[in-house]
């Protein structure tokens, strides 16, 4: 191991993060050079004390951060008040009016869509009277089951 | 006590909603002194062999009173008329249809018809149908074929 990579490891070392496997290679480099052997024992002093320091400002600082999260959370909460419904209108009150709607839409259907093909229930059928100006009408009866039939002949056209 | 008639309250003014359109639909479908006069415009050639699908149950009808192999359903109109109000329907190849329902015994309906094609009248009639019946009028020259009108009314 160089120096380099020992300075490296050393840094992990303070910092928990130094793998097993690499501890008694880094061992055997620090017996061997007081450079990278001070560099851990400087380390070694100062991690502790700078973890020490961190966690002090931490604790000091943790009654502001839960305050401020308490705020967050209450906020959080009034928009979901905000955006629900009201309690005096029942979850159900959309199902008489669209009850309604669906009734008028039955209602007017047969009115302003398009109809349904032509199912007569009857071909009974009087012809009072008939004429014409211009053609000759004849009346046509081919029987219960079928249209009565007014044809009205053009000049002999059809 | 209160919270308990709350659903019923909250209810009312759509049921009362509903009860009147109820009875206004009612009072429209059955009125006897309306008729509701449907014209349906039919054009029957010898041009191939279409058989419009908008012509329901008649279809066979058509087929075994006239010797057309083609029929094609090119307009049709309805109209909610009151006895003595004239209806007019326009008709291809410029004619137009007037029907004005007449005074009739229930559940029967009459009918005063003309057909005019420009100034010249192509026909004039009185009919007598149940309510639901349907006549046919058909004739008058169209393209290659002829034009049948349906007259139903309900």
């Amino acid at each position: 191991m160089d120096c380099r990579t020992a300075r490296k490891r050393i840094g992990e070392k303070a910092d928990g993060r130094l793998p097993r496997e690499a501890e008694g290679e880094l061992s055997a480099h620090l017996a061997g050079c007081p450079a990278c052997a001070l560099d851990d024992a400087g380390s070694s002093v100062v991690g502790p004390a700078l973890k020490a320091f961190v966690e002090s400002r931490a604790a000091e600082a943790e009654p502001r951060l839960d305050a401020m999260w308490t705020r967050v959370r209450a906020g959080i909460e009034e928009q979901r008040q905000a955006t629900r419904v009201p309690a005096w209108i029942p979850r159900w009150a959309w199902l008489p009016p669209a009850l309604a709607l669906a009734v008028l839409a039955l209602l007017i259907y047969p009115t302003v869509t398009e109809r349904s093909p032509f199912n007569p229930s009857s071909f009974d059928v009087s012809v009072e009277d008939v004429e014409s100006d211009t053609a000759t009408v004849a009346l046509v009866d081919k029987g219960e089951d079928l249209p009565r039939v007014i044809w009205i002949i053009e000049d002999g056209k059809t | 006590m209160g919270r308990r008639n709350a659903p019923v309250r909250a209810c009312a003014p759509a049921l009362a909603f509903l009860l009147l359109l109820l009875l206004l639909g009612g009072g429209v479908g059955t009125a006897a002194d309306t008729v509701s006069v449907d014209v349906g415009s039919i054009y029957a050639s010898n041009e191939g062999t279409a058989m419009d699908p908008a012509l329901g149950n008649i279809r066979g009808k058509l087929q075994s009173m006239f010797n057309y192999t083609s029929y094609r359903m090119l307009d049709r109109k309805r109209r909610t008329l009151a006895v003595g109000q004239v209806g007019e329907y326009d008709l291809p190849g410029r004619r137009t249809m007037r029907v004005t329902p007449l005074a009739a015994p229930e559940k029967k309906v009459r009918l005063s018809v003309q057909i005019n094609e420009g100034p010249k009248s192509l026909l004039t009639t009185t009919l007598g149908l149940s309510r639901g019946g349907m006549v046919l009028v058909g004739g008058p020259s169209h393209q290659a074929g002829v034009l049948i009108f349906i007259i139903s009314a309900e």
